[in-house]
């Protein structure tokens, strides 16, 4: 009673899947061979030989040039890669295990380190005769002196744009929550995986969130300022949608790390979907979701402090004026003041969240 | 045995993803009213066979009948349809940790409720009192209102007895159900199943690990080895021959009581 299907060869399956996996791992070696190569040529020729060598102010481009060393970088991370020695193959785990090719490829991680190391140096333009000079200490007391020397007479118009800035952050906070639960479920991989529809929805969010979350608080507010005008509202926005990218990464990791268990349990009584989320699932990551949710908003009333230094509204944009006016007692005081409520919410919310564990 | 079938297995295969082959082949008939007790070194692919009985797992080839209907490939309502008849018990408890034990155990009606008044736990009256009527039956009332995880391993399985009977199962299937017990209170496990089998009427398919056990409480064995099943019979045919058979010739049997 054999039907064709049980024509199943699981260990000739798993070797072919391997091969293919070593023949994707090998291409993605000489990629990276290939950028290594690339980017220390083009270091080497610009940072050290134009800059260093030649001493130019102005560096020389032309697309023509930075072509001809990518064709150059290609060939020989190319040759380099299938030889099994270069720095890629290493990397992925397929490189030669001689002596010679271990050493081959240690050197020039080393030397792209080096190389790294010069050229930030020079690009930052580290100079200890400007950290020590004269007049730049003397800058550097004046303002010391004024920091430490606050002016009260501001205190309370200072006291109501910091609780703006923490209210501007709660309300970010609070309003993240509903979109980040519904977007962490349909971005936990073990909730999306069993149909290809529910698949691609997962990766497509996947993607834009990452994208969300890879720019800053800082740059959103800018956009926002420019969207919805300058003030409190923009900052807002801006914490909103970075606070929803940020914490729907991490709710969705905590759904992907819950015991399966409970999961099966009511699976098997015949729940639908919708039931074993609820049942199985929520009890296991309420803690953990306010948790973050709390630790947010304390990072929400820092971010909301740098944000108003764009237009953000709140102690930000105040700090910013009094810095404009190089009001220094001002500034000071300002400063005191937000590095207290920094301290007085990192505490507070340590202390929440280690109650309700 | 002339009695009827209640699942019939064939040529069951299950290759995981992994590339794991965890079931060569396997055909075996449960028959109604029966306890029959699967054992088998771990890893021998016991788990498997009854996941692939509710389909918690996919089946890689076979087929698959309960109550003479063909459950292999089926999907979305009707596969829930089919599971809310058969229940299951776990190694490991698998209860809802944070909830009280009524709630754990109305959970086992989830298959028979629509999805808002379940979420909001609105359970009907008569749902409740047969909640209580089950945590009666494994003699755990009195914690009805206790947080799950605050019950000894023991205690928690009965709560897992219970949710299972909720749903008025035809079949009840064991994972190694008290595993991770202690013997005193294994047995006591065991003779619950032994009293929803009996007199509930409901068939039983146990995992076990302990042939004291296996001789006490199963009416019928199969053994499980890597995949293929090796023994077939009653709890006495396994004799020392068979027993190193099935576990290999190191092994030495333990007395559990
Ligand atoms: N989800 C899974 N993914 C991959 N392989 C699995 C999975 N579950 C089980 N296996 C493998 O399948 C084989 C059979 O496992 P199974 O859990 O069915 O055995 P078992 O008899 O229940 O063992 P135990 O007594 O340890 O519970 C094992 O080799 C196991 O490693
Ligand atoms: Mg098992």
């Amino acid at each position: 009673m054999l039907d064709p299907e049980l024509e199943i060869h699981p260990k000739e399956k798993i070797l072919r899947k391997r091969k293919n996996q070593e023949k994707i791992n090998l291409i993605k070696a000489i990629l990276l061979d290939i950028f290594f190569v690339f980017y220390a040529i083009l270091v080497l020729q610009r940072a050290i030989y134009y800059k260093v060598i030649l001493d130019l102010r102005e560096l020389p481009f032309s697309w023509a040039e930075v072509i001809l060393i990518l064709i150059i970088s290609a060939a020989i991370g190319i040759i380099w890669g299938y030889s099994r020695t270069s720095l890629g193959t290493r990397i992925m785990g397929l490189g030669k295990e001689t002596k010679s090719a271990r050493l081959i490829s240690e050197i020039f991680a080393w030397t792209l380190f080096n190389l790294t190391f010069i050229a930030g140096w020079l690009v930052t333009k580290i100079s200890l005769i400007d950290l020590f000079s004269k007049e730049g200490i003397e800058g550097a007391n004046r303002i010391f002196h004024a920091l430490f020397t606050p002016e009260f007479g501001i205190f309370d118009d200072a006291l109501f744009a910091i609780i703006e800035t923490i209210y501007l952050a709660l309300i970010a906070t609070l309003l993240s929550i509903p979109p980040t639960l519904i977007l962490s479920f349909l971005t936990a991989r073990n909730l999306m995986k069993d149909h290809w529809y529910t698949f691609m929805i997962y990766y497509a969010l996947r993607i834009i969130l990452n994208f969300v979350r890879s720019i800053e608080p800082l740059i959103w507010a800018i956009i926002f300022s420019v969207w919805v005008g300058i003030g409190p509202y923009a900052g807002m926005i801006a914490l909103l949608v970075h606070t929803i990218a940020a914490n729907a990464k991490l709710y969705s990791e905590a759904i992907e790390s819950i015991e399966e268990g409970p999961v099966d349990a009511i699976e098997a009584t015949g729940a639908n979907k919708l039931q074993v989320i609820w049942y199985a699932v929520v009890p296991q990551i309420v803690l953990p979701f306010l948790s973050f949710t709390i630790y947010r908003w304390d990072i929400n009333v820092r971010m909301a402090t740098v944000i108003g230094l764009v237009g953000g509204g709140g102690i930000g944009t105040m700090l910013m004026q009094y810095q404009g006016l190089a009001q220094w007692h001002e500034v000071g005081l300002i400063v005191i003041m937000i590095a207290f409520v920094v301290w007085i919410m990192d505490y507070i919310s340590a202390k929440i969240r280690e109650s309700i564990y | 045995m002339s009695s009827n079938v209640i699942v019939e297995v064939r040529n069951l295969h299950k290759v995981y993803p992994s590339g794991t082959h965890a079931l060569k082949g396997v055909s075996l008939n449960v028959y109604e009213g029966e306890f029959l007790v699967v054992i088998g070194l771990s890893g021998s692919g016991k788990t498997t066979l009854l996941k692939c009985i509710n389909r918690l797992e996919e089946p890689t080839a076979g087929t698959v009948k309960f109550l003479g209907k063909d459950i292999t490939h089926i999907k979305g309502k009707e596969l829930r349809e089919v599971r809310t008849h058969i229940g299951m018990v776990f190694q490991q408890f698998n209860l809802i940790k944070r909830m009280n034990v009524l709630s754990n155990v109305l959970a086992g009606k989830l298959g028979y409720m629509k999805t808002l008044p379940s979420i909001m736990g609105n359970f009907p009256p008569q749902c409740i009192q047969e909640a209580m009527k089950n945590l009666d039956i494994v003699g755990i009332k009195e914690y009805a209102y206790e947080r799950a995880d605050k019950l000894s391993g023991g205690q928690q399985q009965r709560v897992a007895i219970a949710r299972s009977l909720m749903q008025s199962p035809k079949l009840l299937l064991a994972d190694e159900p008290v595993a991770s017990l202690d013997p005193a209170t294994s047995n006591s496990i065991m003779q619950y199943f032994e009293k929803v089998n009996k007199e509930l009427g409901v068939t039983v398919v146990c995992n076990l690990h302990f042939l004291s056990l296996v001789r006490r409480y199963a009416t019928r064995v199969i053994a499980l080895k890597s995949g293929e099943i090796v023994f077939e019979g009653l709890p006495h045919e396994i004799d020392e021959a068979w027993f190193k058979k099935i576990y290999g010739e190191e092994a030495e049997e333990v007395e559990i009581r």
